[in-house]
């Protein structure tokens, strides 16, 4: 599903080198910070391809949240090129790349960011709502996540009534509405326990067989594991890209 | 479509912010609520005294000149006038006989005198002689009896015709019709009473406290015209068009009858309501300034604590600003939602100010004069409301639009 640009096409000054869902090409991020300036990524290349699951890790300071933040369409690179389903990101307006943000990405976050004050079925339904979808689909839309989270008995009730776990299934619901190319995962069971995070990172496995596209961001090994694919990230730049074949199966 | 959707969901935010923080919004509003009450309240006024003028002035037809010695509305050029001479009935005749066929022409004198009727004494009652021709040239109208006839004025009878007030103050309920009164020396029959015309606007003329009598009969009780009398003669055009030549023609006539050179001023003056009309609108437009300006600071003021609750109300949802941001809300959503927001909390103060003010003029209207709210006033109301909620919640929305999604999402 190609996001709707009503006239305003973007020109795409170059092709995308591959077929992949997602390129990046000697991308850097650098921020002024005072006197200081700070190289967040220094010459990031790499490919993904659709339906896959891979894991970001590194540690503190290692670029991993300014790589997310950039794969994400939330901040744009200093330099380099990313395309992401065939255009161009990095040349778009701030209003394009909200746009991208609400059909081309899920995101879920380490403190599930639910809206407080509105029930399950309004934060799940809230990316239609920006992206203008009608009452009706956006129901059909909606229920369907939630279902597809487990928690379809709970579609009336607010976030704070719900467990840790509960809520992280609601914001992956969230993250799925809209059928993104990518789920951007950054630190999903920091907040969780270990049994309540195990169940989490077994809907992401599910997700993936379903042909979903899954980036994790994160620092625990053990959770890393349940991806196909780990790039390491040490000041700035890629340590290591390995693919696995074994894949750990959370046992429930 | 899509707009609409963005809207209605910066609707709902609004409504469910306002309702979470009943009493932040109420304290806002107050500032809101005096400045809509301003708003109503001098609208209302300045219709009211609007009305009023119309209703009092309502006899003074469009269509009649009033020729008299003195303009109507004297400022401080009184020293200007002072040395007209007086118009005489003579010269009243005259200008009557030169128009005859052309127009209505109503010769009046006036002065003041006091009336009695048996025990009781009204002082300072004008006394108006005039002809059976008044109540063509004025849409008052007798409402009891009737009025003076062309034989009262050829055969100068006692006949008079009081007004309201006079009728009121000496007869209370009882019919005065046919009851003989003394005004000064000489004694009169009240023949009618005129229709009541609505008091004295401003301190001008009470033409309910005035009595008629034929123009006649007043030389005779009160002496001829030498020096004292104010003669005046009022002269109703055919048609409304005829109007302007008539004037014309008037003051030709009047310059040759007062014996006026070409070089010289015109020494007496030509009323018509137009100039009322416009002394009016003098005042009218004063009120209107002040009490402007009352409104628009207390406006500003109530739009200042608006613009400072929107603040706190942006800072508050900055994490929540980030996470819309991150699903997919563009800037102008988050604008529209605030603006919502502001507008809401204005929009509320304004209808409750609007009550507020419904109220009072209520009261007003009750304890002082005749007053009321239109409708026109109370779309402005409503207009200024939005208005002041889009102003002074647009730089708080701008800035929670402009927010960075990731320095938003990380904010405590």
């Amino acid at each position: 599903m190609k996001p709707r640009r009503k006239g305003r096409e973007i020109m795409d000054e170059m092709p995308s080198p591959t077929d992949a869902t997602l390129s990046l090409r000697d991308v850097t991020k650098t921020y002024v910070l005072g006197a200081d300036t700070v190289h967040a990524l220094r010459g990031i290349t790499l490919d993904i391809a659709t339906n896959e699951y891979v894991a970001i890790m590194g540690p503190s300071g290692s670029g991993k949240s300014t790589l997310m933040h950039l794969i994400g369409c939330l901040d744009v690179p200093t330099s380099g090129s990313y395309w992401l389903e065939g255009h161009m990101v990095a040349e778009m307006s701030e209003s394009q790349l909200a746009e991208i943000r609400n059909r081309r990405i899920g995101f879920v976050f380490q403190t599930f960011n639910l809206i407080p004050r509105a029930n399950i079925f309004h934060n799940v339904e809230l990316p239609l709502v920006y992206g203008g979808m009608r009452k009706a689909k956006r129901r059909a839309l909606a229920e369907n996540a939630i279902e597809r989270v487990g928690l379809a008995d709970r579609m009336r009730h607010k976030p704070n009534e719900l467990s840790g776990g509960q809520r992280q299934r609601v914001a992956i619901a969230r993250a799925l509405v809209y059928n993104p190319s990518i789920i951007l995962a950054d630190e999903p069971t920091g907040n969780l326990d270990s049994k309540t995070g195990d169940e989490i990172m077994a809907l992401f496995d599910e997700l993936h067989g379903a042909g979903q596209t899954i980036i994790l961001v994160t620092h625990e090994e053990y959770i890393a594991k349940h991806a196909l694919r780990e790039i390491r990230l040490r000041d700035g730049a890629i340590e290591s890209d390995v693919t696995t074949r074994s894949q750990r199966r959370a046992e429930l | 479509m899509r707009w609409a959707i963005d809207l209605s969901e910066a609707l709902q935010i609004a409504l469910a912010a306002l309702r979470a923080n009943r009493a932040r919004g109420a304290l806002t509003t107050l500032g809101i609520i005096i400045g809509i009450v301003a708003v109503v309240l001098t609208m209302t006024a300045a219709n009211g005294l609007q009305n009023r003028f119309r209703r009092t002035f309502s006899s003074v037809g469009a269509d009649v000149i009033y020729v008299s010695r003195m303009p109507w509305v004297i400022m401080n050029d009184f020293f200007l006038y002072r040395n007209r001479p007086h118009i005489e009935l003579r010269q009243a005749g005259q200008l009557e006989y030169r128009l005859r066929g052309k127009a209505i022409v109503n010769p009046t004198v006036n002065g003041v005198h006091d009336v009695k009727y048996r025990s009781k004494t009204m002082d300072g009652v004008t006394i108006i002689g005039t002809t059976e021709k008044q109540i063509m040239v004025s849409s008052a109208q007798p409402e009891n009896g009737r009025f003076i006839m062309e034989r009262d004025v050829t055969s100068k009878t006692s006949a008079c015709v009081i007004g309201t007030d006079v009728r009121d103050g000496l007869f209370g309920t009882e019919n005065p019709v046919n009851k003989k009164l003394k005004i000064g020396r000489n004694v009169f029959r009240v023949v009618g009473v005129m229709e009541k015309q609505g008091g004295s606007f401003l301190g001008g003329p009470n033409f309910d406290r005035q009595v008629f009598v034929p123009i006649t009969s007043y030389v005779k009780a009160f002496g001829g015209t030498r020096g004292r009398q104010d003669v005046s003669v009022a002269i109703k055009a055919p048609t409304q068009e005829a109007m302007e030549e008539l004037e014309f023609e008037v003051i030709g006539e009047m310059r040759k009858i007062r014996n006026l050179r070409p070089a010289e001023r015109d020494d007496f003056s030509i009323n018509k309501l137009d100039t009322l009309m416009g002394a009016f609108n003098n005042v009218m437009g004063v009120v209107l300034l002040v009490g402007l300006l009352v409104t628009s600071i207390s406006l500003f003021v109530g739009g200042v604590g608006v613009m400072n609750i929107m603040f706190v109300s942006v800072t508050e949802r900055t994490r929540e600003i980030g996470i819309r941001k991150a699903i997919g809300a563009k800037r102008r959503s988050i604008l529209f939602q605030f603006l919502f927001e502001s507008c809401a909390i204005c929009l509320l103060g304004g209808l409750i100010g609007i009550v507020v003010a419904v109220i009072l003029t209520a009261v007003i209207n009750a304890v002082l004069m005749p007053a009321s709210v239109s409708l026109p006033i109370l779309v402005v109301a409503v207009l200024v409301s939005i208005f002041v909620g889009t102003v002074a919640g647009f730089v708080p929305a701008y800035k929670g639009a402009k927010l960075d999604p990731i320095e938003a999402l990380r904010y405590e």
